[in-house]
């Protein structure tokens, strides 16, 4: 097991001492760990690069001689090795080892450690006296966020089961686009390969573990990604006049609109309040009980009376 | 928290982030650098083990890498080839963009050089991988400070608090433990001294957070008191799980979805009740029932009294 890993070490440290291109008879030449037939030598070092491959680590492909198609070469270049954000301040490397420290323990937390462990290495002291200020904690334990993250980097499609308002599966296949999180939830945003639209799902409505489709690299994401517009709501704005008891229901009277200044006789105050949905609105007043009295639209005070006899029936 | 055994690729990747990490803090105690990657002492030992027998082609001490840790302090040389800091995966600087947009979000407005720095980052990282990742907490952090240094001093908290639950602005002395985000939104897990429970607070929801002088302990045994209701789902039965924070599983017949939802807060599972009327039934305890049709009476009788007014 452990010659593996000596193996990957040793081939990283050859490509990446090497000025020139190195053919792959010297790798197995002179890098410690190949053996076997050449037929087994070969699928280890197919195997090793797509290996350090997906540890972000990218081997060049080269010839020595352009005028000749001889034996290609191999190398990685320093620069494309080496930690890629540039110069950064004390400031900034608190910054981003907060970002990634936020992650610790949540979904994402092996990419975090490295991550951490790379910004570390750099060797500049956090600036700590920042920390006070800052220290944020994301509690994502939904392991499909990594799912997620990782087949946007690779562009790699997925298949899901997708839970419906009957709580049947519906199969899934998405190129992934972008994660975002809205309203307290994590999404997935991409093209439906069966729909051919764009969609939007939401990651804890997702039945199970989301699966890796086929090879990295089979889609383009497009240069502008408005997971924006997946949020607009097309439904028409409705406003509903409601009367609210005096100093109860506060988050209808911060979304709301005042009408009448004064409380009433009986404590009340009247309020225009808008909505879209009818049937989560209805809900929503229904949730407040008797501190809310729906006057108008008469469609929504009708349904809200019904609900309530209906309510005396069963319970009653 | 030490991760089992890692298999030969996650490894080889720690070695090659081990060799930078040693060469900047020579001299560094094996425990020290256990805890830096979240290894036991003795899984550290086996990875410097096999990163002495690593180096350029010919492996004679001349091109092995050179460790030195018997001391149980560890420096090394002769790794001049992977001192470089590798580079940021892009799932890494994923995960780092995404928790820029959180601390942006819930930095303290005078900290304007701080937004500033997290904006430069956010840009620089997304020309990188591209717009494909954002979060957006719904958070009002301005009380983010104080609680933190009251986490730290050990310090209780007043807080004023508008429940949604309670539908109620209130007063409460807490004892803050941990700030976490929790469905996205910023909360607060404390002890409340006036509820005389564990509680989960939203930032967002916080009027005014003032450290107190007192320091209170904290029960070993959080007083439960949970409140389990029957509940059988007839209709819009995704909402209506999600409602009662259900885990919802794929249904596999068209009977009602029969379960047991449990709360600390009798007035929550109440409300959601009645929010849920046509979709939900309460099937026990009987007394959660006679709470929902004395509720449904009251507010009936508004609508009833109020006609004639209307």
């Amino acid at each position: 097991m452990s010659r593996k890993t000596e193996r990957l070490v040793n081939l990283t440290i050859a490509l990446l001492a090497t000025k020139r291109y190195i053919t792959k008879s010297e790798i197995f030449r002179t890098v410690d760990g190949y053996e076997g037939s050449d037929e087994s030598k070969e699928r280890m070092f197919e195997r090793d690069k797509d290996d350090l491959r997906n540890l972000g680590i990218e081997i060049e492909v080269g010839t020595f001689d352009p005028l000749f198609e001889d034996e290609s070469g191999y190398r990685i270049k320093p620069e494309n090795y080496q930690f890629q954000l540039g110069e950064v301040s004390a400031q900034e490397i608190t910054v981003l080892s907060l970002a990634a420290e936020a992650w610790r323990g949540a979904s994402m937390g092996p990419a975090a450690l490295s991550a951490l462990n790379k910004l570390h290495a750099i060797g500049i002291e956090s600036d700590s006296e920042l920390l006070l200020d800052l220290a944020p904690a994301i509690v994502s334990q939904d392991e499909n966020l990594a799912i997620a993250i990782s087949a946007i980097t690779t562009k790699t499609v997925l298949s899901f089961a997708y839970l419906n308002e009957d709580l049947q599966t519906q199969s899934r296949t998405l190129e992934p686009y972008a994660v975002t999180s809205r309203f307290g939830h994590w999404y997935i945003f991409g093209q439906d390969l069966d729909r051919k639209s764009l969609r939007i799902f939401r990651l804890d409505r997702i039945s199970g573990v989301l699966k890796l489709q086929g090879k990295s690299g089979q889609y383009q994401i497009p240069a502008k990604v408005d997971i924006n517009s997946a949020f607009t709501n097309p439904e028409e704005l409705l406003t509903a006049t409601l009367k609210l008891r005096d100093g109860r229901a506060l988050n209808l009277r911060v979304r709301g609109k005042q009408i009448s200044e004064a409380v009433d006789s009986s404590g009340w105050q009247r309020f225009a309040i808008e909505y879209r949905d009818i049937e989560r609105f209805i809900e929503e007043v229904l949730w407040y009980g008797d501190d809310v009295i729906v006057e108008e639209p008469a469609e929504l005070r009708t349904e809200v009376i019904k609900r309530l006899k209906e309510g005396v029936r069963r319970y009653g | 928290m030490v991760k089992s055994q890692s298999n030969p690729v996650e490894k080889a990747s720690r070695l090659l982030d081990l060799v930078p990490y040693i060469s900047t803090h020579q001299g560094i105690a094996l425990s020290d650098l256990a805890a830096e990657f979240n290894l036991s002492e003795s899984e550290l030992l086996s990875d410097l083990n096999t990163l002495w027998m690593c180096g350029l082609p010919g492996y004679t001490p001349l091109e092995l890498i050179d460790l030195e840790f018997e001391s149980g302090y560890v420096s090394i040389r002769n790794a001049e080839v992977l001192q470089r800091v590798r580079l940021l995966t892009k799932q890494e600087l994923v995960i780092i963009l995404l928790g820029l947009d959180i601390l942006g979000s819930s930095l303290n407005p005078d900290r304007k050089d701080l937004g500033e720095a997290i904006n430069k980052l956010i840009f620089k990282i997304k020309s990188i991988v591209g717009d494909i990742a954002t979060a957006n907490p719904i958070v009002d952090s301005t009380h983010r400070a104080a609680i933190t240094q009251a986490i730290q001093s050990r310090r209780d908290l007043e807080i004023k608090y508008h429940s949604t639950i309670r539908d109620l602005v209130s007063d409460r002395l807490i004892t803050p433990l941990e700030i976490s985000l929790d469905y996205g939104f910023e909360v607060l897990h404390a002890y409340c001294h006036t509820a005389e429970g564990f509680r989960t607070f939203r930032l967002d929801n916080m009027q005014s957070v003032i450290i107190s002088l007192s320091t209170s302990g904290v029960p070993k045994q959080p007083a439960s008191a949970d409140y389990h209701w029957q509940i059988a789902i007839t209709s819009r039965f995704r909402t209506s799980s999600e409602r009662f924070r259900a885990v919802f599983k794929m249904r596999e017949s068209n009977q009602p979805e029969r379960l047991s939802v449990t709360s600390f807060s009798q007035d929550w599972l109440l409300r959601n009740a009645m929010s849920t009327l046509a979709s939900v039934e309460v099937e026990g305890p009987i007394s959660a029932r006679s709470m929902i049709a004395e509720k449904c009476r009251q507010t009936l009788e508004l609508y009833e009294s109020g006609r004639s007014s209307k």
